[in-house]
Protein backbone atom coordinates (compact mmCIF):
# COMPACT_ATOMS: atom_id res chain seq x y z
CA UNK A 1 0.00 0.00 0.00
CA UNK A 2 2.58 2.23 1.08
CA UNK A 3 5.04 1.36 -1.85
CA UNK A 4 1.71 1.88 -4.38
CA UNK A 5 0.94 5.69 -2.36
CA UNK A 6 4.69 6.51 -3.38
CA UNK A 7 4.78 5.67 -6.70
CA UNK A 8 0.68 7.23 -7.07
CA UNK A 9 2.45 10.71 -5.45
CA UNK A 10 5.40 10.88 -7.65
CA UNK A 11 2.93 10.31 -10.74
CA UNK A 12 0.87 12.89 -9.94
CA UNK A 13 3.34 14.99 -9.60
CA UNK A 14 4.60 14.03 -12.87
CA UNK A 15 1.98 13.85 -14.73
CA UNK A 16 0.69 17.25 -13.67
CA UNK A 17 4.17 19.08 -14.39
CA UNK A 18 3.96 17.52 -17.73
CA UNK A 19 0.00 18.49 -18.51
CA UNK A 20 0.58 22.01 -17.18
CA UNK A 21 3.41 22.59 -20.05
CA UNK A 22 0.95 23.02 -23.07
CA UNK A 23 3.78 22.82 -25.61
CA UNK A 24 5.13 19.34 -24.82
CA UNK A 25 1.12 18.69 -24.66
CA UNK A 26 0.51 20.31 -27.81
CA UNK A 27 3.04 18.24 -29.87
CA UNK A 28 3.34 14.85 -27.94
CA UNK A 29 -0.46 14.34 -29.83
CA UNK A 30 0.78 16.46 -32.59
CA UNK A 31 3.22 14.46 -33.60
CA UNK A 32 1.41 11.78 -34.62
CA UNK A 33 -0.98 13.40 -36.69
CA UNK A 34 1.63 15.49 -38.89
CA UNK A 35 3.64 11.62 -39.02
CA UNK A 36 0.51 11.10 -41.42
CA UNK A 37 0.41 14.22 -43.16
CA UNK A 38 3.86 13.97 -44.24
CA UNK A 39 4.13 10.26 -44.81
CA UNK A 40 0.36 9.18 -45.82
CA UNK A 41 0.64 11.23 -48.37
CA UNK A 42 4.05 9.93 -49.45
CA UNK A 43 3.26 6.54 -50.06
CA UNK A 44 0.00 7.28 -51.95
CA UNK A 45 2.19 9.11 -54.19
CA UNK A 46 4.67 6.65 -54.59
CA UNK A 47 2.91 3.25 -54.90
CA UNK A 48 4.70 2.62 -58.09
CA UNK A 49 7.99 1.49 -56.24
CA UNK A 50 10.33 3.29 -54.12
CA UNK A 51 11.09 3.94 -50.53
CA UNK A 52 6.98 3.44 -49.84
CA UNK A 53 6.43 0.56 -52.24
CA UNK A 54 4.14 -2.05 -49.63
CA UNK A 55 1.02 -1.84 -49.17
CA UNK A 56 -0.02 1.33 -46.72
CA UNK A 57 -0.89 -1.08 -43.67
CA UNK A 58 2.59 -2.15 -43.37
CA UNK A 59 3.51 1.30 -42.32
CA UNK A 60 1.76 1.34 -39.30
CA UNK A 61 4.38 -0.16 -37.17
CA UNK A 62 6.76 2.55 -38.35
CA UNK A 63 3.77 5.31 -37.46
CA UNK A 64 3.33 3.78 -34.19
CA UNK A 65 7.03 3.16 -33.67
CA UNK A 66 7.71 7.01 -33.68
CA UNK A 67 5.64 7.53 -31.28
CA UNK A 68 6.65 4.51 -29.24
CA UNK A 69 10.01 5.75 -29.17
CA UNK A 70 10.36 9.14 -29.81
CA UNK A 71 8.03 10.29 -26.98
CA UNK A 72 9.74 8.45 -24.06
CA UNK A 73 13.40 8.80 -25.17
CA UNK A 74 13.41 12.72 -25.08
CA UNK A 75 10.44 12.73 -22.16
CA UNK A 76 12.53 10.42 -19.65
CA UNK A 77 16.09 11.53 -20.95
CA UNK A 78 15.25 15.12 -20.47
CA UNK A 79 13.12 14.78 -17.28
CA UNK A 80 16.09 12.96 -15.64
CA UNK A 81 18.30 16.08 -16.79
CA UNK A 82 15.91 18.24 -15.77
CA UNK A 83 16.07 16.41 -11.92
CA UNK A 84 19.65 16.22 -11.88
CA UNK A 85 20.17 20.16 -12.64
CA UNK A 86 17.97 20.83 -9.93
CA UNK A 87 19.30 18.01 -7.34
CA UNK A 88 15.75 16.30 -7.50
CA UNK A 89 17.53 12.92 -6.99
CA UNK A 90 19.64 13.86 -3.86
CA UNK A 91 16.35 14.61 -2.07
CA UNK A 92 14.50 11.97 -3.54
CA UNK A 93 17.41 9.80 -1.71
CA UNK A 94 16.95 10.75 1.44
CA UNK A 95 13.04 9.58 0.83
CA UNK A 96 11.37 6.12 0.68
CA UNK A 97 11.00 6.73 -2.51
CA UNK A 98 13.48 3.97 -4.42
CA UNK A 99 15.20 4.74 -7.80
CA UNK A 100 12.81 1.94 -8.82
CA UNK A 101 9.36 3.70 -7.96
CA UNK A 102 10.39 6.97 -9.32
CA UNK A 103 11.28 5.32 -12.61
CA UNK A 104 7.91 3.29 -12.76
CA UNK A 105 5.83 6.60 -11.77
CA UNK A 106 7.57 8.14 -14.68
CA UNK A 107 7.01 5.75 -17.39
CA UNK A 108 3.59 5.03 -16.04
CA UNK A 109 2.73 8.55 -17.16
CA UNK A 110 4.48 8.17 -20.57
CA UNK A 111 3.55 4.90 -21.20
CA UNK A 112 -0.24 6.77 -20.51
CA UNK A 113 0.84 9.86 -23.25
CA UNK A 114 2.16 7.40 -25.52
CA UNK A 115 -1.08 5.33 -25.68
CA UNK A 116 -3.55 8.06 -25.84
CA UNK A 117 -1.28 9.58 -28.95
CA UNK A 118 -1.02 6.00 -30.28
CA UNK A 119 -5.28 5.42 -29.80
CA UNK A 120 -5.17 9.19 -31.89
CA UNK A 121 -2.58 7.61 -34.38
CA UNK A 122 -4.49 4.42 -35.15
CA UNK A 123 -8.04 6.43 -35.29
CA UNK A 124 -6.45 8.65 -37.73
CA UNK A 125 -4.95 5.80 -39.79
CA UNK A 126 -8.40 3.84 -40.16
CA UNK A 127 -9.31 5.40 -42.75
CA UNK A 128 -6.36 5.74 -44.62
CA UNK A 129 -4.76 2.30 -44.44
CA UNK A 130 -5.60 -1.58 -44.26
CA UNK A 131 -4.58 -3.22 -41.46
CA UNK A 132 -6.48 -5.10 -38.50
CA UNK A 133 -7.01 -3.76 -34.92
CA UNK A 134 -5.85 -6.12 -32.82
CA UNK A 135 -5.99 -6.23 -29.25
CA UNK A 136 -2.25 -6.74 -28.73
CA UNK A 137 -1.90 -3.54 -29.96
CA UNK A 138 -1.85 -2.74 -26.21
CA UNK A 139 0.77 -4.66 -24.78
CA UNK A 140 3.12 -3.91 -27.69
CA UNK A 141 2.67 0.13 -27.21
CA UNK A 142 3.29 0.22 -23.54
CA UNK A 143 5.69 -2.33 -23.26
CA UNK A 144 7.83 -0.17 -26.08
CA UNK A 145 6.93 2.96 -24.14
CA UNK A 146 8.69 1.43 -20.72
CA UNK A 147 11.58 0.12 -22.54
CA UNK A 148 12.39 3.21 -24.80
CA UNK A 149 11.78 5.21 -20.92
CA UNK A 150 13.85 2.90 -19.39
CA UNK A 151 16.72 3.57 -22.54
CA UNK A 152 15.82 7.64 -21.97
CA UNK A 153 16.63 7.37 -18.31
CA UNK A 154 20.20 5.80 -19.21
CA UNK A 155 20.43 8.82 -21.69
CA UNK A 156 19.63 11.36 -19.15
CA UNK A 157 22.28 9.97 -16.82
CA UNK A 158 24.70 9.96 -19.53
CA UNK A 159 23.79 13.52 -20.43
CA UNK A 160 25.08 16.69 -19.15
CA UNK A 161 21.99 19.11 -19.60
CA UNK A 162 18.41 18.88 -20.23
CA UNK A 163 19.67 20.33 -23.89
CA UNK A 164 22.32 17.49 -24.39
CA UNK A 165 19.57 14.84 -23.47
CA UNK A 166 17.54 15.77 -26.15
CA UNK A 167 20.06 15.77 -28.39
CA UNK A 168 21.24 12.63 -26.76
CA UNK A 169 17.54 10.84 -27.55
CA UNK A 170 17.58 12.73 -31.23
CA UNK A 171 20.64 11.20 -32.20
CA UNK A 172 19.66 7.96 -31.09
CA UNK A 173 15.80 7.57 -32.22
CA UNK A 174 16.34 9.08 -35.76
CA UNK A 175 18.64 6.51 -37.15
CA UNK A 176 17.42 3.90 -35.15
CA UNK A 177 13.92 4.34 -36.47
CA UNK A 178 14.95 3.96 -40.07
CA UNK A 179 17.32 0.85 -39.48
CA UNK A 180 14.02 -1.01 -37.25
CA UNK A 181 11.83 -2.60 -40.15
CA UNK A 182 9.81 0.18 -39.73
CA UNK A 183 9.31 2.37 -42.54
CA UNK A 184 12.24 1.04 -44.37
CA UNK A 185 11.54 -3.07 -45.35
CA UNK A 186 14.56 -5.21 -44.55
CA UNK A 187 14.98 -6.41 -48.22
CA UNK A 188 16.29 -2.75 -48.86
CA UNK A 189 19.41 -3.14 -46.65
CA UNK A 190 22.75 -5.17 -47.86
CA UNK A 191 22.56 -8.63 -46.89
CA UNK A 192 25.49 -8.56 -44.56
CA UNK A 193 23.34 -5.65 -42.77
CA UNK A 194 20.36 -7.40 -42.20
CA UNK A 195 21.10 -9.14 -39.35
CA UNK A 196 22.26 -6.23 -37.11
CA UNK A 197 18.57 -4.66 -37.60
CA UNK A 198 17.45 -7.27 -34.87
CA UNK A 199 19.81 -5.65 -32.25
CA UNK A 200 17.23 -2.97 -32.59
CA UNK A 201 14.69 -3.41 -29.65
CA UNK A 202 12.39 -1.74 -32.11
CA UNK A 203 12.64 -3.94 -34.61
CA UNK A 204 10.60 -6.84 -32.15
CA UNK A 205 8.16 -3.85 -31.66
CA UNK A 206 7.64 -3.20 -35.59
CA UNK A 207 8.07 -7.32 -36.27
CA UNK A 208 5.40 -7.92 -33.48
CA UNK A 209 2.99 -4.86 -34.30
CA UNK A 210 2.92 -6.13 -38.34
CA UNK A 211 2.23 -9.61 -37.33
CA UNK A 212 -0.39 -9.07 -35.24
CA UNK A 213 -1.86 -6.09 -38.20
CA UNK A 214 -0.80 -6.92 -40.70
CA UNK A 215 0.63 -9.99 -41.77
CA UNK A 216 -1.34 -12.34 -39.88
CA UNK A 217 1.50 -14.19 -38.46
CA UNK A 218 2.12 -15.43 -34.44
CA UNK A 219 3.42 -12.06 -32.80
CA UNK A 220 3.61 -13.68 -29.54
CA UNK A 221 7.30 -14.50 -29.99
CA UNK A 222 8.25 -11.14 -30.79
CA UNK A 223 5.53 -10.16 -27.87
CA UNK A 224 7.47 -12.26 -25.25
CA UNK A 225 11.46 -10.67 -26.48
CA UNK A 226 9.90 -7.29 -25.85
CA UNK A 227 9.08 -7.88 -22.56
CA UNK A 228 11.95 -9.74 -21.60
CA UNK A 229 14.32 -6.28 -23.35
CA UNK A 230 11.71 -4.25 -21.53
CA UNK A 231 12.65 -6.08 -17.79
CA UNK A 232 16.47 -5.28 -18.95
CA UNK A 233 16.38 -1.69 -20.17
CA UNK A 234 14.11 -0.61 -17.24
CA UNK A 235 16.49 -2.07 -14.90
CA UNK A 236 18.95 -0.54 -16.04
CA UNK A 237 17.48 2.34 -16.42
CA UNK A 238 16.44 2.76 -12.59
CA UNK A 239 20.20 1.66 -11.92
CA UNK A 240 21.67 4.57 -13.90
CA UNK A 241 19.54 7.00 -11.64
CA UNK A 242 21.98 8.58 -9.70
CA UNK A 243 21.63 10.30 -6.09
CA UNK A 244 23.89 13.50 -6.62
CA UNK A 245 25.47 15.68 -9.85
CA UNK B 1 23.28 8.83 21.32
CA UNK B 2 25.26 10.65 18.43
CA UNK B 3 22.63 11.25 15.70
CA UNK B 4 25.23 12.35 13.43
CA UNK B 5 28.92 11.07 13.55
CA UNK B 6 31.77 10.99 11.13
CA UNK B 7 34.77 9.69 11.90
CA UNK B 8 37.85 10.54 9.64
CA UNK B 9 35.90 11.56 6.30
CA UNK B 10 38.02 11.83 3.28
CA UNK B 11 36.79 12.46 -0.18
CA UNK B 12 38.30 13.66 -3.82
CA UNK B 13 37.11 14.58 -6.60
CA UNK B 14 39.63 13.64 -8.81
CA UNK B 15 42.99 16.25 -8.04
CA UNK B 16 40.91 17.99 -5.66
CA UNK B 17 40.39 16.91 -1.89
CA UNK B 18 36.67 17.86 -0.53
CA UNK B 19 37.34 16.57 2.41
CA UNK B 20 40.52 16.05 4.80
CA UNK B 21 39.48 13.44 7.64
CA UNK B 22 36.96 15.12 8.77
CA UNK B 23 35.82 13.96 12.72
CA UNK B 24 32.37 15.61 13.72
CA UNK B 25 29.42 14.34 16.36
CA UNK B 26 26.16 16.04 16.62
CA UNK B 27 23.47 14.71 19.59
CA UNK B 28 20.63 14.08 19.28
CA UNK B 29 18.82 17.14 19.56
CA UNK B 30 21.13 19.40 19.26
CA UNK B 31 21.69 22.34 16.17
CA UNK B 32 24.59 22.34 14.80
CA UNK B 33 25.55 24.74 12.11
CA UNK B 34 28.56 23.85 9.80
CA UNK B 35 30.09 27.36 7.97
CA UNK B 36 33.42 28.14 6.03
CA UNK B 37 34.48 29.98 2.84
CA UNK B 38 32.41 29.08 -0.42
CA UNK B 39 34.12 25.52 -1.95
CA UNK B 40 35.19 24.59 1.63
CA UNK B 41 33.34 21.26 1.07
CA UNK B 42 30.31 21.73 2.97
CA UNK B 43 27.84 20.15 0.45
CA UNK B 44 30.10 17.10 0.22
CA UNK B 45 30.19 16.74 3.68
CA UNK B 46 26.52 17.02 3.85
CA UNK B 47 26.44 14.57 1.03
CA UNK B 48 28.26 12.14 2.59
CA UNK B 49 26.86 12.12 5.87
CA UNK B 50 23.08 11.53 4.25
CA UNK B 51 24.72 8.79 2.37
CA UNK B 52 24.37 10.54 -1.20
CA UNK B 53 27.67 10.47 -1.71
CA UNK B 54 30.04 7.57 -0.99
CA UNK B 55 33.13 8.47 1.51
CA UNK B 56 36.47 7.19 0.21
CA UNK B 57 37.49 6.60 3.42
CA UNK B 58 36.49 7.46 7.17
CA UNK B 59 32.77 6.04 8.24
CA UNK B 60 29.77 7.89 8.74
CA UNK B 61 26.53 7.28 11.19
CA UNK B 62 23.06 8.35 10.80
CA UNK B 63 20.76 7.47 13.34
CA UNK B 64 23.26 4.37 14.57
CA UNK B 65 24.16 3.48 11.56
CA UNK B 66 25.00 3.71 8.28
CA UNK B 67 23.28 6.43 6.64
CA UNK B 68 22.32 4.05 3.19
CA UNK B 69 20.67 1.66 6.05
CA UNK B 70 18.91 4.82 8.19
CA UNK B 71 14.69 5.03 8.26
CA UNK B 72 14.66 7.30 5.45
CA UNK B 73 11.17 8.56 7.45
CA UNK B 74 13.64 9.65 10.42
CA UNK B 75 15.36 12.08 7.63
CA UNK B 76 14.97 15.48 6.05
CA UNK B 77 17.16 16.99 3.27
CA UNK B 78 17.03 20.15 1.90
CA UNK B 79 19.98 20.24 -0.71
CA UNK B 80 21.52 22.84 -2.13
CA UNK B 81 20.35 24.64 -5.03
CA UNK B 82 17.26 22.48 -4.63
CA UNK B 83 14.59 23.04 -7.26
CA UNK B 84 11.33 21.25 -8.14
CA UNK B 85 9.34 21.20 -10.42
CA UNK B 86 8.15 25.13 -11.69
CA UNK B 87 4.24 24.39 -12.83
CA UNK B 88 3.50 22.46 -9.30
CA UNK B 89 2.20 24.83 -7.12
CA UNK B 90 3.52 25.49 -3.56
CA UNK B 91 1.09 23.62 -2.21
CA UNK B 92 1.50 20.79 -4.41
CA UNK B 93 5.01 20.38 -3.96
CA UNK B 94 4.55 19.90 -0.13
CA UNK B 95 1.78 17.72 -1.11
CA UNK B 96 3.79 15.69 -3.51
CA UNK B 97 6.70 14.71 -1.09
CA UNK B 98 4.15 14.45 2.12
CA UNK B 99 2.91 11.68 0.02
CA UNK B 100 6.20 9.96 -0.59
CA UNK B 101 5.96 9.43 3.32
CA UNK B 102 4.20 6.36 5.88
CA UNK B 103 2.97 9.76 7.92
CA UNK B 104 3.54 12.84 7.13
CA UNK B 105 1.58 16.55 8.61
CA UNK B 106 -0.66 18.05 6.55
CA UNK B 107 1.01 20.16 3.70
CA UNK B 108 -0.98 23.43 4.67
CA UNK B 109 0.17 22.54 8.58
CA UNK B 110 3.93 22.43 7.25
CA UNK B 111 3.35 25.38 5.04
CA UNK B 112 1.81 27.20 7.91
CA UNK B 113 4.94 26.46 9.70
CA UNK B 114 7.30 27.94 7.26
CA UNK B 115 5.35 30.93 7.19
CA UNK B 116 4.40 30.75 3.32
CA UNK B 117 1.10 33.65 2.56
CA UNK B 118 -2.14 31.27 2.37
CA UNK B 119 -2.51 33.38 -0.73
CA UNK B 120 0.57 32.48 -2.43
CA UNK B 121 0.19 28.69 -1.83
CA UNK B 122 -1.49 28.00 -5.07
CA UNK B 123 1.13 29.68 -7.19
CA UNK B 124 2.93 27.83 -9.45
CA UNK B 125 6.67 27.13 -7.89
CA UNK B 126 8.29 28.98 -10.99
CA UNK B 127 6.03 31.89 -9.87
CA UNK B 128 7.12 32.60 -5.97
CA UNK B 129 9.89 35.23 -5.50
CA UNK B 130 13.44 33.59 -4.34
CA UNK B 131 11.95 33.38 -0.70
CA UNK B 132 9.30 31.93 -1.07
CA UNK B 133 10.64 29.13 -3.44
CA UNK B 134 12.99 28.53 -0.25
CA UNK B 135 10.14 28.57 1.94
CA UNK B 136 8.30 25.77 0.04
CA UNK B 137 11.43 24.04 -0.19
CA UNK B 138 12.52 23.54 3.52
CA UNK B 139 8.06 22.86 4.64
CA UNK B 140 8.56 20.18 1.83
CA UNK B 141 11.22 19.00 3.96
CA UNK B 142 10.12 18.99 7.51
CA UNK B 143 6.97 17.56 5.69
CA UNK B 144 7.89 14.09 7.46
CA UNK B 145 8.45 15.96 10.60
CA UNK B 146 12.10 13.93 10.34
CA UNK B 147 14.41 13.83 13.51
CA UNK B 148 17.53 14.68 11.91
CA UNK B 149 17.05 17.43 9.50
CA UNK B 150 19.89 18.50 7.16
CA UNK B 151 19.33 22.05 5.49
CA UNK B 152 22.15 22.87 2.84
CA UNK B 153 21.80 27.05 3.13
CA UNK B 154 18.13 27.06 3.88
CA UNK B 155 17.93 30.93 4.16
CA UNK B 156 19.46 31.95 1.04
CA UNK B 157 17.49 34.54 -0.94
CA UNK B 158 15.57 34.53 1.76
CA UNK B 159 13.69 37.95 2.91
CA UNK B 160 14.29 39.03 6.47
CA UNK B 161 11.02 38.83 7.08
CA UNK B 162 10.80 35.45 5.86
CA UNK B 163 13.96 34.30 7.32
CA UNK B 164 12.71 35.39 10.47
CA UNK B 165 9.69 32.78 10.35
CA UNK B 166 11.78 29.82 9.40
CA UNK B 167 14.46 30.78 12.42
CA UNK B 168 11.29 30.60 14.80
CA UNK B 169 9.76 27.53 13.01
CA UNK B 170 13.41 25.51 13.25
CA UNK B 171 14.09 26.56 16.68
CA UNK B 172 10.98 25.25 17.63
CA UNK B 173 11.33 21.87 15.69
CA UNK B 174 14.85 21.90 18.01
CA UNK B 175 12.97 22.09 21.11
CA UNK B 176 11.12 19.71 20.05
CA UNK B 177 13.98 17.08 20.01
CA UNK B 178 14.78 17.39 16.55
CA UNK B 179 18.90 17.38 15.05
CA UNK B 180 19.29 20.21 13.07
CA UNK B 181 22.25 20.16 10.67
CA UNK B 182 22.38 23.29 8.70
CA UNK B 183 25.12 24.97 6.35
CA UNK B 184 24.71 28.72 5.78
CA UNK B 185 27.43 32.09 4.92
CA UNK B 186 24.97 33.79 7.37
CA UNK B 187 27.42 34.14 10.92
CA UNK B 188 24.01 35.61 12.80
CA UNK B 189 21.95 32.62 11.62
CA UNK B 190 24.66 30.06 12.94
CA UNK B 191 24.93 32.44 16.29
CA UNK B 192 20.88 32.02 16.50
CA UNK B 193 20.06 28.68 15.70
CA UNK B 194 22.92 26.51 16.94
CA UNK B 195 24.14 25.28 19.73
CA UNK B 196 27.32 24.29 18.10
CA UNK B 197 29.08 25.76 14.95
CA UNK B 198 31.53 23.83 13.01
CA UNK B 199 34.37 25.32 10.31
CA UNK B 200 34.98 24.08 7.34
CA UNK B 201 37.62 25.42 5.55
CA UNK B 202 39.78 23.87 2.52
CA UNK B 203 38.22 20.34 3.37
CA UNK B 204 39.70 20.04 7.31
CA UNK B 205 37.22 21.04 10.51
CA UNK B 206 39.22 23.53 11.92
CA UNK B 207 37.06 24.48 14.97
CA UNK B 208 33.98 23.98 16.76
CA UNK B 209 32.21 24.59 19.87
CA UNK B 210 29.70 26.95 21.05
CA UNK B 211 29.04 30.03 18.89
CA UNK B 212 30.78 32.48 22.45
CA UNK B 213 33.45 29.85 23.25
CA UNK B 214 34.69 30.28 19.19
CA UNK B 215 34.23 34.06 19.43
CA UNK B 216 36.14 34.44 22.68
CA UNK B 217 39.01 31.77 21.42
CA UNK B 218 39.34 33.17 18.03
CA UNK B 219 37.58 36.44 17.18
CA UNK B 220 39.64 38.78 19.88
CA UNK B 221 38.64 41.68 21.80
CA UNK B 222 36.27 44.38 21.57
CA UNK B 223 36.91 47.25 19.67
CA UNK B 224 36.46 50.60 18.97
CA UNK B 225 36.15 52.07 15.26
CA UNK B 226 37.38 55.93 15.71
CA UNK B 227 35.95 58.11 12.12
CA UNK B 228 38.55 60.55 11.69
CA UNK B 229 41.20 61.35 8.85
CA UNK B 230 44.10 62.26 11.12
CA UNK B 231 46.73 60.13 11.38
CA UNK B 232 46.86 58.13 14.81
CA UNK B 233 49.37 55.92 15.91
CA UNK B 234 48.52 54.85 19.59
CA UNK B 235 45.73 56.30 22.27
CA UNK B 236 45.46 55.87 25.62
CA UNK B 237 47.63 52.41 25.52
CA UNK B 238 45.69 51.06 22.30
CA UNK B 239 47.24 50.50 19.18
CA UNK B 240 45.56 51.98 16.09
CA UNK B 241 44.83 49.79 13.24
CA UNK B 242 43.88 51.12 9.84
CA UNK B 243 40.03 50.53 9.03
CA UNK B 244 37.66 51.82 6.59
CA UNK B 245 36.39 55.10 7.34
CA UNK B 246 39.15 56.18 10.35
CA UNK B 247 41.41 53.93 12.99
CA UNK B 248 40.00 50.62 15.22
CA UNK B 249 41.74 50.32 18.88
CA UNK B 250 41.41 46.55 19.98
CA UNK B 251 40.47 45.35 22.96
CA UNK B 252 38.91 48.52 24.22
CA UNK B 253 36.50 48.09 26.84
CA UNK B 254 33.34 49.54 27.76
CA UNK B 255 34.58 51.36 30.36
CA UNK B 256 37.93 52.30 29.06
CA UNK B 257 35.78 54.18 25.92
CA UNK B 258 36.08 57.72 28.11
CA UNK B 259 39.55 57.55 28.66
CA UNK B 260 40.09 57.06 24.72
CA UNK B 261 37.79 60.07 24.40
CA UNK B 262 39.58 62.26 26.49
CA UNK B 263 43.15 60.83 25.52
CA UNK B 264 41.75 62.18 21.96
CA UNK B 265 40.89 65.73 23.10
CA UNK B 266 44.51 66.37 24.57
CA UNK B 267 45.82 65.31 21.57
CA UNK B 268 44.08 67.39 19.37
CA UNK B 269 42.62 64.41 17.67
CA UNK B 270 39.45 65.41 15.56
CA UNK B 271 37.16 62.87 14.91
CA UNK B 272 33.51 62.25 13.62
CA UNK B 273 31.72 58.79 15.36
CA UNK B 274 32.94 56.47 17.37
CA UNK B 275 31.71 53.08 17.31
CA UNK B 276 32.09 50.49 20.01
CA UNK B 277 31.33 47.02 18.82
CA UNK B 278 31.79 43.76 20.52
CA UNK B 279 33.33 40.71 18.50
CA UNK B 280 30.86 38.32 16.50
CA UNK B 281 31.23 34.81 14.95
CA UNK B 282 31.86 36.75 11.96
CA UNK B 283 35.04 37.73 13.55
CA UNK B 284 35.88 34.62 14.56
CA UNK B 285 35.53 33.30 11.38
CA UNK B 286 37.62 35.72 9.15
CA UNK B 287 40.24 35.22 12.14
CA UNK B 288 39.94 31.66 11.67
CA UNK B 289 39.77 31.33 7.93
CA UNK B 290 42.50 34.04 7.00
CA UNK B 291 40.43 36.50 5.11
CA UNK B 292 40.09 40.17 5.84
CA UNK B 293 37.39 42.53 5.43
Amino acid sequence: MSRFERIRSEAVAAGKAFLRRRTAVFFTFFFPVLLIAVFAGLIRTDAGGGLFARPTGYYLPGYLGVVVLFTPLSRLSSTVARHREGNRFEKLATTPLTSTEWLLAHVLITAGLVAAASAVLVLALVPLATFALSPLLVPFVLLGAVLFGGIGAILGRLADSQDGAISMSNGLALPLLFLSETFVSPDLFPAWFRPFTALSPLTHFARGVRAATYTGENALPALGLLALLTVVFFAVGAYALPTTD
Amino acid sequence: MHAVAANGVHKEYGDTTALAGVDLEVDAGEAFALVGPNGAGKTTFVRCLTGTEPVDSGSVELLGGAPGEADPQRVGLLPQSFSPAGRLTAREVVTHYAGLYDAARDPGDALDTVGLAPDRRDEHYENLSGGEQRRACVAATLVNDPDVLFLDEPTGSVDPAGRRALHAALSELVAGGTTLLLTTHDMAEAERLADRVGLLSSGELVAVGAPSELVAAHAGGPSLLVETDADVGEIAGFDAESADGGVRLRGVARDDVADVVRALDESGVAFDALEWSEPGLEDAYLALTGESE
